[in-house]
């Protein structure tokens, strides 16, 4: 509208116009001329209703939208934005086992491909269609003519627009005129005054003072000191009316509100037989170190981590000061348990394969799939260099590979240190598999000549494509199960 | 208002009344060929234990199949009436007298029963006598529910709900015809509310009896829905092919435009969108849960030579026809939009062999072929009892107050 400025001093007082606006008492009429105005080669025309008009379109002459084709392509890129993102993350960048399901695309990404395919064609629809029509459009000339504010209630306007490439003022007002309109206007420009009232200023600037009154409260409390108890909005759920452990109740005699067990009955979970298979440790030994049974559970809680469980003395130094084992001495002295050193299960592929299963899931987070300790948990902890990080223990120094099998099994069953028992989350026996599969570890990691099968031994080293020749085997099903 | 129109031009076409015994019988010939090919797979000597089993699946997945279509009519009826629509009006009829085909299709249903007494369990493995099932999971669901008596008792029921429903429907709307009464157009609309809730439970369960209880250890809440999504698609193909088979024999021309085919398909398509999210649904929560009591349903699906056809259902009943028939263009256009309706019904028997056929036993090629030429018999059949049905009915119904509505409105170009 800046294009065509009227310079004459003569129609200074002359609001600019916009184009011929015709009004109809009924859609027929409105469609009748629609289809005029467009026969005659009009094509900046708009039509409004009170109500959808079946076929306005094709009178006015709309063409076809290319919306439904961006539509289409913003769908796919959903669709592939998806996927990628799915197979990049579990896939691809950050492989894990959750629950056994297999990695990249399985079943259950296609809801999420489903969505956001949905997603990305709706806001392209949504965004798409206000960017095609031009809007956001706050006035438009046609709001000048007072009958206009009929069109929402029942009257139907057709107007077209003096850009329009074969505008001619006296022509098209003809060309509406023929169409028999209940009336026919010169859509002129908006003289009234285009500055914001007083009292919406006003309002505005109070919204603005209102909207600090939030973030001044917030300053307040996070700089001021408050000595007032804190304010409880929901008092039943800060206090509830229920027992903790360890806590004193008058509703039993003894006053206690943990309950003992109920004599001659075991809880779930705690069914402990005196076997091997169930200590990691022969319990008819046990006699013979003449011991109270305090003091071998204790024994057990500690030695889980064999001598080094004084290691929260010398945390970082674990690793350097391996061999030499130097705080030992400052523990109590505390019997060396009858740990056993053949694993009560079968050395056998299918416990190998629970094992190895087991690990990946449960122990490898930490310890490494290669159990040198050098898991994700401890990759992340270790760049956020916090300085408080005990790594995790690798598998392969010589402390713990020379612990006996049934020790191995206690640190799993008990916990160490950091390390949370997993006898909740393993059976006795998929512990006793992870055992295995941690000594096949250690036995890879430091194999020599003697454990590659015969028949692969030429083969070891040659291979001239490998840059990299590594000493070590690393096929660790292969040895163990020969 | 006046419309002028001739009276013949919205009557079944004198040449398919000429030919309806002709295609019965065809279709009869067909059935009972497809039937006796199921005998064709090997036997041990005189035992058709197995060929029974493919002979009663087929004949189940084939009548489901047809009868699929009127099922779809009636939820179609009950849906313009609820929503108001006045675009179907004029389509509104055919689908009435594919509605009213459900009293014809319930013989059809006969035989099964008759079987159930026979005391066959070669379709109905919860019909065994108590002695062979006496270490099966079914047992216990087989002493109430899964009984003969009980089953029966509930088809009849289902069939009562439909055909009451169906007929009532159709009684109004013939009265309409007489009177132009729009009084009666109000009645229907006020009862399609309640009616289709009757309906989508007697479907549910309908679907639960007749198509899950072949595999009586399995269950999916899902089912019914998953049946009624691709009976609705079914039913929208079919009324496309029949519309334009009118209009090809000089019919209806005038009542059924341009933008009821573009509505149609809209419709077909939006369904088939439908039935794959069902159908997913149903896939990913067995596949995440992963319970052996569960996964056997498509463990079933995947062995026995089913695996190519049971992955082919993807591309067939989804990504082809659902690329196919999304843009407008194809939509509007008579012959593809024929195209993409002949393919979806060929989709929707893919999809029914694909519920019950694997049931029965391997993939053969003698079954599977018998099972085809059942199917196009049985399409046969249904065409017969549609000509049948629809003599002496007009085509469209004349006096519908929403017709003017029908016959004007345009999509939108978008």
């Amino acid at each position: 509208m800046s294009e065509q400025k009227p310079r004459k001093s003569i129609e200074k007082k002359m609001p600019k116009a916009f184009g011929w606006m015709a009004e109809y008492q009924d859609e027929n009429n409105l469609l009748a001329a629609a289809r005029k105005v467009r026969d005659s080669g009009y094509t900046k025309t708009d039509a409004f209703t009170p109500f959808p008009v079946h076929g306005i379109d094709e009178a006015l002459g709309i063409k076809p939208t290319i919306l439904p084709f961006i539509v289409l392509c913003a769908g796919f890129m959903g669709l592939a934005t998806a996927l990628l993102m799915q197979w990049w993350t579990n896939g691809f960048d950050y492989k894990y086992i959750i629950s056994g399901k297999p990695f990249g695309i399985t079943p259950a990404s296609i809801p999420i491909a489903f969505e956001l395919t949905v997603l990305f064609s709706a806001f392209t629809a949504f965004l798409g269609m206000i960017a095609l029509n031009s809007l956001p459009k706050f006035s438009n000339p046609v709001f000048s003519n007072p009958r206009f504010d009929r069109a929402t209630n029942d009257r139907f306007f057709l107007y077209v627009e003096a850009t329009d490439k074969y505008y001619n003022r006296e022509s098209v007002k003809e060309l509406l005129g023929g169409t028999h309109p209940d009336s026919l206007d010169e859509v002129l420009e908006d003289t009234t005054p285009t500055s914001l009232p007083q009292p919406v200023i006003l309002a505005l600037l109070m919204l603005v003072v209102a909207g600090l009154i939030p973030g001044m409260i917030i300053l307040n409390m996070r700089a001021g000191f408050s000595t007032a108890p804190r304010f409880h909005v929901f008092f039943d759920m800060d206090f509830q009316p229920k027992k903790k452990a360890q806590q004193q109740t008058t509703i039993f005699a003894d006053g206690r509100i943990m309950r003992p067990q109920v004599k001659g009955t075991i809880a779930r979970g705690q069914l402990v037989e005196q076997d091997p298979f169930y200590l990691g440790y022969d319990p008819s030994k046990l006699t013979m170190l003449e011991v109270s049974p305090s003091v071998i559970f204790v024994s057990s809680q500690t030695q889980a981590g064999d001598k080094a469980s004084a290691d929260t003395t010398s945390a970082s130094k674990d690793e350097k000061t391996e061999g030499q084992q130097p705080a030992a001495a400052a523990v109590p002295v505390a019997p060396v348990l009858p740990w056993i050193d053949r694993l009560p299960i079968d050395t056998d592929e299918e416990n190998m394969k629970v094992g190895k299963v087991k690990f990946e899931t449960y122990c490898s987070a930490c310890h490494g799939f290669a159990g040198y300790g050098d898991g994700l948990v401890h990759k992340r902890a270790d760049a956020l260099a916090q300085g408080y990080w005990l790594p995790p223990t690798s598998l392969h120094i010589d402390r713990v590979r020379n612990q006996p099998v049934g020790q191995i099994f206690n640190t799993i069953t008990k916990g160490q240190g950091k390390m949370a028992s997993y006898a909740s989350s393993l059976t006795p026996k998929e512990r006793w598999s992870i055992v295995l599969y941690v000594r096949a570890l250690q036995r890879s990691r430091n194999a020599t000549m003697d454990d590659v099968p015969m028949e692969l031994r030429t083969t070891l080293g040659e291979d001239p494509k490998s840059s990299d020749p590594k000493p070590e085997v690393t096929n660790k099903l292969e040895i163990t199960n020969k | 208002m006046n419309l002028n129109y001739d009276k013949a031009s919205i009557e079944i076409p004198e040449s398919w009344r000429a030919k309806a015994p002709i295609i019965l019988s065809a279709g009869l010939i067909f059935l009972v060929v497809g039937m006796a090919c199921c005998f064709l797979v090997p036997s041990k000597g005189g035992d058709y234990t197995q060929a029974l089993k493919y002979l009663t699946h087929s004949y189940l997945a084939n009548f489901f199949y047809i009868f699929s279509f009127a099922l779809g009519a009636l939820f179609f009826i009950l849906m313009q009436f609820l929503t108001r629509a006045g675009w179907s009006s004029s389509i509104r009829r055919l689908a009435e007298i594919l509605m009213m085909m459900i009293p014809y299709l319930a013989i059809l249903f006969v035989p099964i029963i008759v079987m159930l007494f026979s005391g066959s369990s070669a379709l109905y493995g919860w019909n065994a006598s108590p002695k062979d099932m006496e270490n099966s999971v079914i047992a216990s669901k087989a002493t109430f529910f899964l009984t003969k008596e009980f089953f029966t008792i509930r088809t009849i029921t289902y069939f009562a709900v439909w055909i009451l429903t169906a007929s009532w429907f159709f009684r109004l709307s013939r009265q309409q015809d007489e009177s132009g009464d729009a009084e009666l157009s109000s009645i229907r609309q006020k009862w399609s509310g309640p009616l289709i809730m009757v309906f989508a439970l007697s479907v549910s369960f309908a679907a639960f009896d007749w198509l899950m209880s072949i595999d009586a250890d399995w269950y999916s809440t899902i089912f019914g829905v998953y049946v009624f999504s691709g009976s609705m698609m079914g039913f929208f193909a079919m009324m496309i092919i029949l519309c334009m088979l009118l209009q090809n024999a000089g019919k209806v021309q005038k009542f059924v435009t341009v933008e009821h085919f573009h509505d149609m398909g809209k419709f077909l398509f939006g369904f088939i969108m439908f039935w794959s999210y069902i159908a997913f649904s149903q896939l990913v929560l067995i596949w995440y849960a992963n319970i052996p009591e569960e996964t056997f349903w498509y463990r079933v699906r995947l062995e026995g030579g089913w695996k190519t056809f049971s992955y082919g259902i993807i591309p067939v009943h989804f990504i082809i026809p659902f690329l196919f028939l999304m843009s407008r263009h194809i939509r509007r256009s008579r012959t593809l939009l024929a195209i993409g309706a002949v393919w979806v019904l060929f989709a929707h028997w893919y999809d029914m062999t694909f519920l019950v056929m694997p049931n029965a036993g391997s993939a053969e090629f003698f079954p599977l072929f018998g099972h085809s030429l059942g199917g196009i018999g049985m399409l046969c059949i249904f065409s017969a009892m549609f000509i049948q049905r629809a003599a002496g009915v007009p085509l469209v119904a004349m006096r519908d107050p929403r017709l003017p509505e029908a016959l004007s409105y345009a999509n939108p170009i978008l």
